[in-house]
């Protein structure tokens, strides 16, 4: 495991000759040893074609490379820091929140049209991911940040979970996500909730909610 | 759980400790340094006198050396609990055992008059010398590291005990052919990381958790004089 949480606030990761990580730039606090951090033109891995995807889908938040050999703290903004390591599985994260992630972690973008058609797209719009989301995929740890601490929701076929939109973090696993209104005639006048609309994921998996409702 | 919040009065305070991590509380016999507008309750009988005129020019002669801070700073003089906050930075502190330590000015909320204020040689930073207690703010807990290490300039806290830092400088990516064309255009961008507080030596370096600093006090000038760093536009003859 490559991140070491010094308080809730900083991830201390080993850097190693040969293995890239990849970092929101200006998120480096301290290091010791020989590391570079370099500019990412391209916002992350996966050549021109993922670096158009990621521009087009409003996604490439700046990365920078990190190199060399010793040892990194990363922290951002005052934001609590959640490391989730991978196994395989695929992690949906908006490309902001993401603090440090493993160079062996596959990088890509998703539509997200793609899960649920039109009302995927509205999703996006209504809760600020936007109509594109970052996949990470494959074996390694990714340190996101959230405002307050991160919980960590179970999502079984039994038991889907709703979540303000809001508060909502990242995902893993199979897991199907709609939009779902409880809009009503108080909304209309303004005297709603405040929660007409929320997130529901279905399926098996995770969901990471963060204690507040401040986006990033 | 707990039922409801922790109600505390001038016996359950806790004394010279955390009331919780946002909050500080003095049981004050005496004399204490503090930071202008840092008081956020008291008990008892304290008065607040600005540095550099009353009652305590003596204290202040023997303690605080550092006038373009002066305005900043009263000593809270008698007898009673005084609690210090700011804006819920998280607040810590620390004690000195005849040693040394310096401190981004703005990061430090109060001390013992055990200990003597100067102004570091670099510009912004305070130091301490001599023994006894001193209370500080950051933005996210503190980290202690030691040297040899780098540290982003917006996270340095303060360090005790080793040679003051050196700039480090790296843009390895600006050279070469796309570096080059990177350094021209702009296109690419920058890592925001090319500079860095180096620190050596045997000490401390006290980091915060975050790269977003407290909004600082104006942290004053240094006199215009030959010799002084930050003093005087490099050259001759002034």
């Amino acid at each position: 495991m490559p991140f070491r949480m010094l308080n809730s606030k900083i991830a201390e990761a080993q850097v190693l000759p040969g293995q890239t990580m990849y970092s929101q730039r200006g998120s480096m606090l301290a290091y010791t040893g020989q590391v570079s951090f370099t500019p990412n033109i391209q916002g992350g891995q996966g050549g021109l074609t993922s670096m158009i995807g990621r521009r087009v889908a409003n996604e490439a938040t700046p990365l920078m490379t990190v190199e060399g050999s010793g040892t990194v703290m990363f922290g951002h903004g005052g934001h609590e820091v959640h490391v989730i390591e991978m196994a395989g599985d695929t992690l949906y994260v908006e490309a902001d929140r993401l603090l440090a992630f493993d160079g062996s972690l596959q990088q890509g973008t998703m539509f997200m049209g793609s899960q649920g058609g039109v009302m995927g797209m509205v999703r996006g719009q209504v809760t600020g991911q936007g109509l594109f989301t970052t996949t990470l995929a494959g074996h390694g740890a990714a340190a996101v940040m959230a405002h307050g601490g991160v919980l960590e929701l179970p999502i079984t076929p039994q038991r889907p979970v709703h979540v303000d939109p809001q508060a909502y973090v990242a995902h893993r696993g199979q897991v199907q996500n709609k939009l779902s209104t409880a809009l009503g005639w108080r909304d209309m006048v303004g005297r709603g909730s405040g929660e007409a609309f929320q997130l529901e994921l279905s399926g098996n998996g995770t969901v990471y909610v963060q204690a507040s409702e401040e986006k990033l | 759980m707990t039922a409801g919040p922790v109600v505390h009065d001038v016996n359950t305070l806790p004394r010279n400790d955390n009331v919780h991590p946002y909050a500080f509380s003095v049981a004050l016999n005496g004399q204490w340094f503090l930071q202008k507008g840092k008081m956020i309750a008291y008990y008892g009988q304290i008065s607040f006198e600005g540095v550099g005129h009353g009652a305590f020019d003596g204290l202040v002669a023997g303690s605080f050396h550092s006038p373009l801070h002066a305005a900043d700073w009263v000593v809270a003089n008698g007898n009673g609990m005084m609690v210090l906050a700011d804006r819920a930075f998280d607040v810590n502190s620390f004690d000195l055992d005849d040693g040394n330590l310096t401190i981004r000015s703005g990061n430090l909320l109060a001390f013992e008059p055990g200990l003597e204020l100067k102004q570091s040689i670099v510009p912004g930073f305070l130091t301490l010398i001599g023994t006894g207690k001193f209370v500080a703010v950051s933005n996210g807990a503190v980290v202690f590291v030691e040297p040899p290490i780098r540290v982003d300039p917006q996270a340095l806290v303060g360090w005790a005990d080793c040679p003051s830092p050196c700039h480090h400088y790296d843009h390895g990516y600006m050279q070469g052919f796309l570096g080059g064309i990177r350094a021209m255009t702009g296109i690419g961008g920058a890592s925001g990381e090319e500079h860095q507080f180096q620190f050596t030596g045997a000490g401390q370096v006290l980091l915060q958790s975050t790269e977003t600093m407290q909004a600082g006090l104006a942290t004053g000038a240094v006199p215009h004089q030959q010799g002084v760093p930050g003093g005087t536009p490099a050259g001759y003859g002034r």
